[in-house]
């Protein structure tokens, strides 16, 4: 069983306004734990972000209905989780490899920079959603 | 995010207040576009209040680079906080943005 120190969750549309939502609810969060620190707050805010910016920018939809975006963030114990969905999605489009661009490229960098800034990246895919799992060894006492 | 800038005598100096994300990333371009537009080809851009920025706020910083290059300056960025710092060493952009203390820095050796 896992032990839930705090979590938050949100549920949308694909677009630019959930961004800004996401991002309250993970400063609201680390309000929450102040056990977490500075540096785990930083990194799994980026790659939630990253992950969820990914999805308003890319994902299509399958059918009629548009894609929404889902984030559910638990921090447990010595572990950060959060679940980014793309719901009503198209499986992503080619392998999700993270690239290499040239040094004066201005997009291509997000997925490495998610893989930087994460412990473990998982993608799982079921009944027209895309799920990023995201975790973070957290590095508190 | 909140955009201002203010022309000096070596370069003009452009503040991006808040969050550098994917939603405010083309309005940073079309305001250093701007800026340049204007006449100043030396921009620093201050992010001593830009307490996030992810990959989509580096590419427009680095389309603003470019931007200011072609038009025969430069363009470099100061005060940069924890959060944006961790952003350019982990995607190694910090060998190609050069990162002042404070605005008046970046250009004081030219």
């Amino acid at each position: 069983m896992t032990n839930v120190l705090a979590s938050r969750s949100f549920r949308g549309p694909a677009a630019d306004e959930s961004i800004e939502a996401v991002h309250n609810h993970l400063d609201s969060l680390w309000l929450d734990v102040p056990f977490v620190g500075d540096m785990d707050q930083m990194t799994f805010t980026t790659a939630v972000i990253e992950s969820a910016s990914n999805i308003v920018q890319h994902a299509e939809p399958v059918g009629q209905d548009p894609v929404e975006l889902g984030v559910d963030i638990e921090v447990q114990p010595a572990l950060l989780q959060a679940r980014v969905s793309a719901y009503n999605a198209k499986p992503p489009f080619g392998p999700m490899i993270p690239g290499s661009p040239d040094e004066d490229a201005e997009s291509g960098r997000g997925l490495a920079l998610i893989e930087a800034l994460v412990t473990t990246v998982t993608f799982e895919r079921q009944d027209g959603t895309n799920t990023w799992v995201l975790t973070r060894t957290s590095q508190h006492d | 995010m909140e955009f201002s800038y203010e022309v000096k005598d070596s370069y003009a100096e452009v503040k991006a207040d808040g969050r550098l994300n994917m939603v405010s990333a083309p309005k940073l371009r079309e305001f250093v576009t701007d800026v340049i537009a204007g006449g100043s080809n030396r921009i620093v851009v201050n992010l001593e209040n830009t307490a996030f920025m992810d990959s989509s706020g580096l590419g427009a910083l680095i389309g603003c680079l470019k931007a200011a290059r072609q038009a025969g300056g430069d363009l470099r960025i100061a005060a940069v906080q924890p959060q944006v710092k961790m952003v350019l060493q982990l995607t190694s952009m910090d060998k190609v943005l050069t990162s002042y203390g404070s605005a008046d820095e970046a250009f004081s050796n030219d």
